[in-house]
């Protein structure tokens, strides 16, 4: 039995990922360790059966992230708001494995960790941002926050630059930034209903048009523009 | 003592020297035509005054020096310049490396080392120094891969000396094997680019640490392959392989626990859990059934332990499931997230079944504490969601069958009571049967009870661990292998005997005769004989043929890049 509709978590390694999944699927947080390959969930949503890959952020598993990617219907870019460093890879090395989305696949820019930033922190951004190493679980301090809700919405417009999407025609980037705490289940649960949301419409269509799950890239080239109105 | 029998008499016991001290290392090349009696001098008298021993092996592998530096140059020594300057070097490598300690400061830096995290040690303190035995991995450029404690940037230098020393001998077209110094053992593994050092103050032979390391180069050939890190580096000589293996440490860390604390890498066995024959033959004729092209392992474990495994037909002929590729495949497993909603889908190598190739594993547990896990590997990339359903059907039967109830049910605790054997004076075992049934000579197996009474600390289970690698390291010797012996320890008394049916460790309470201990050996051969049914896989499964096998299905796909496993690197 193959599901409806595929949901991918990609990032870099130790943003939590696995985490964000765990504390929607199981209501919980809990320490977890390295991801390997990529692993299955079903989560039933209405009728409809959206399966969910969590993905390792490893490089060592980088090249398999395209295979994990197929067809699929909504990818959730995620990074750590105390490190810079998980936004710059998110653009340079997990952007390229959407490619084998689904031509008219959602992308999702979650922002996870804040529960870790000083709330009252919200100076300008400084030059000195490379300095910090990513935050273990052991440091109780809190930190500054490294990225902001406007570079998310900055790189979520250049994701759509980068599929040669109309900004008109796509979901407003306000809409598809978060920013959440898995620990704390902050905007966990909405992360996920709001895409749960957006994808039935895409399940629908794709079931309406008889695409198959997995949509070889060559021949939707040309479906890219078609298609890319119909999510809202 | 090497006798066969285990009713003659014996000389009478002997105390180990303290463990931190070491074994003398030059005790191997004594004459140990009465180890017994003649060891309760030698050992503690004779801690070796020269500072180090070093162990060089022509490439053809023949030829060990292991002398001490005074009388090196009264030797014919063929190659005695490089041996001499290689000598200086190792001394400096001593200063850097080698602290011998009292066994206070130790305990205490393994008390305090727990409450920081190993990586973020201060490679300067004492208490890394102090630790029992240290794995550092470096590439053959020098860069630092891995160091067990301690960040290894932090160690470049150190990890420099070592690079040193392997390639200053290797120029003399030497390798390095090992160094003693009189409290350390350190022992040089090179694979392909990767060079392995292990420095230890443990009681284990330079053998068992060389076998410690291959399970760690083989652990890292499990996530990467060999093929692919050949390749890495023959593109790129200086290349960080930390970039590919970031978040992997804690495999590699678990391992190592693990090397230590398990007898089934000791051993190279499996460990099955005890589990009545009708139940196990049950599952085995359920996962045989369970198949789809291209799945070539079916695997259903219970908290590590082995319940049963069924292999596809055209893969036994030229290979099979090593213990090996199972243990470092449980390790793998056992320190990734798990849910049990989750289910992974995974490349992973096998590395003594092909260290160049990935299967894909199907990796998911059936029971909410996710104790009962089944393992599915395919050659096939694309199959994950054929061999999740042979996942669904093994449920559905499992379920149907009430078999996970009683699987629990054997799983209440992690393995079963020495009391069981009914005899008091006897402590602890491991008892790897040899006379398997030819057709499953392939998967080795072993049993052991849980450890109780005085092996609850982890000082304790170490000790007992360490004299069991003692007498593992004398009876595998490759000098002078023994085939029985008897041991009095300081708190325990133990009992090694190797026949051609079986090997047995056992430990006894330090109050037992010898007379006494053959009586409970007899008692406890008489025990297993009776259990063997349930504590083995005695006949396993039939071979499944999966139907309309693939390409794939007689080895997997050589293809490293197809995975992109080191796609990103470059």
């Amino acid at each position: 039995m193959k599901p409806d509709g595929k949901v991918v978590l990609l990032g870099d390694m130790n943003v939590g990922k696995t985490s964000l999944l765990h504390r929607y699927m199981e209501r919980r947080f809990q320490d977890t360790v390295s991801t390997v390959g990529g692993a299955f969930y079903l989560k039933q949503w209405g009728p409809h059966n959206i399966s969910i890959w969590d993905t390792a952020g490893r490089e060592q598993f980088h090249g398999l992230g395209s295979m994990y990617c197929r067809g699929a219907a909504a990818v959730i870019l995620t990074y750590d708001v105390t490190n810079l460093q998980s936004m710059v890879e998110l653009e340079d090395r997990f952007l390229a494995l959407t490619d084998s989305a689904s031509p008219d696949c959602l992308f999702i820019v979650a922002g996870n960790k804040v529960d870790l930033t000083d709330a009252c922190a919200f100076l300008p951004e400084s030059e000195d941002k490379q300095i910090e190493k990513p935050p273990n679980s052991f440091i109780s301090t809190k930190v500054k926050k490294q990225v902001h809700v406007n570079d998310a919405i900055a790189f979520y417009r250049k994701i759509l630059k980068y599929k040669m999407l109309d900004e008109v025609n796509a979901p407003a980037a306000e809409k598809m930034c978060f920013e959440t705490s898995a620990k704390t289940g902050y905007n966990v649960d909405h992360l996920f209903e709001t895409i749960f949301e957006m994808v039935v419409p895409v399940i629908l269509q794709q079931k309406a048009e008889g695409l198959p799950q997995t949509v070889d890239l060559n021949n939707c080239k040309t479906a890219k523009n078609t298609h890319s109105g119909c999510c809202r | 003592m090497e006798n066969e029998d285990p009713g003659l008499p014996c000389k009478g016991g002997m105390d180990l020297p303290e463990q931190k001290r070491g074994l003398d290392p030059t005790d191997r090349y004594g004459d140990e035509s009465c180890s017994v009696s003649e060891k309760q001098e030698e050992a503690p008298a004779a801690p070796n005054n020269g500072p180090l021993n070093m162990v060089v092996d022509k490439v053809n592998g023949q030829e060990e020096l292991r002398e001490a530096p005074e009388e090196l140059s009264d030797k014919d020594v063929s190659d005695s310049t490089s041996i001499d300057n290689t000598w200086e070097d190792s001394s400096e490598f001593r200063r850097q490396m080698v602290i011998g300690d009292g066994p206070s400061g130790e305990e205490e830096a393994v008390i305090q080392s727990r409450l920081a995290t190993y990586r973020d040690e201060d490679v300067t303190a004492e208490s890394w120094r102090a630790h029992r035995k240290h794995v550092f991995i470096l590439s053959e450029a020098g860069k630092p891969i891995y160091s067990r404690y301690g960040n290894e940037e932090a160690l470049s230098s150190t990890m420099g000396v070592m690079m040193a020393l392997v390639s200053f001998i290797q120029s003399g077209d030497n390798s390095i094997r090992s160094i003693y110094s009189d409290d350390h053992k350190l022992v040089f593994v090179q694979q392909g680019p990767l060079v392995l050092v292990s420095v230890s103050h443990t009681l284990q032979s330079e053998q068992q640490l060389r076998q410690e390391l291959l399970y760690v180069y083989d652990q890292i050939i499990s996530m990467l392959t060999q093929a692919s890190i050949t390749r890495i580096f023959e593109r790129k000589k200086n290349y960080d392989l930390r970039r590919l293996l970031t978040g992997s440490e804690k495999i590699l860390d678990r391992l190592l626990n693990l090397v230590e604390s398990d007898p089934c890498f000791l051993l190279g066995a499996v460990r099955c859990l005890p589990l009545p024959a009708s139940l196990r033959d049950s599952l085995g004729t359920l996962l045989q059934k369970a198949i789809t092209p291209n799945l070539v392992f079916s695997i259903l474990v219970a908290r590590s332990q082995l319940v049963t495994t069924v292999q596809e037909k055209t893969v036994i002929e030229d290979c099979r499931l090593e213990p090996t590729d199972l243990h470092l495949l449980l390790n793998l497993i056992g320190a990734t997230s798990a849910f049990q909603t989750g289910e992974i889908w995974t490349p992973i190598c096998l590395p003594r079944f092909n260290p160049d190739c990935y299967f894909y594993a199907y990796i998911s547990y059936l029971d909410s504490e996710c104790t009962v896990c089944l393992i599915l590997l395919s050659t096939d990339k694309d199959s994950f969601y054929s061999v999740s359903d042979c996942k669904k059907r093994i449920e559905e039967g499992m379920r149907t069958q009430n078999y996970l109830q009683a699987l629990s049910s054997g799983l209440k605790s992690p393995s079963y009571s020495v009391g069981l054997v009914g005899v008091p004076d006897l402590r602890h075992f491991m008892y790897k049967p040899l006379d398997i049934p030819d057709n499953y000579r392939q998967l080795p197996q072993f049993t052991s009870p849980e450890l109780e009474g005085p092996y609850c600390s982890e000082n304790e289970r170490h000790r007992l661990f360490d004299l069991y690698h003692y007498l593992h390291g004398r009876i595998h010797s490759t000098s002078r292998p023994l085939r029985l012996i008897y041991h009095v320890a300081e708190k325990e008394t133990l009992l090694a005997w190797v026949t051609s049916k079986f090997e047995l460790y056992t430990c006894f309470n330090p109050l037992v005769t010898k007379a006494g201990a053959i009586n409970v050996l007899t008692k406890l051969l008489r025990w297993i004989k009776k259990e063997e049914d349930r504590l083995f896989i005695r006949y396993p499964p039939k071979y499944s043929t999966t139907p309309n096998p693939g390409k794939g299905s007689r080895a997997p796909r050589t293809d490293g890049t197809e995975n992109g496993f080191f796609g990103g690197g470059h």
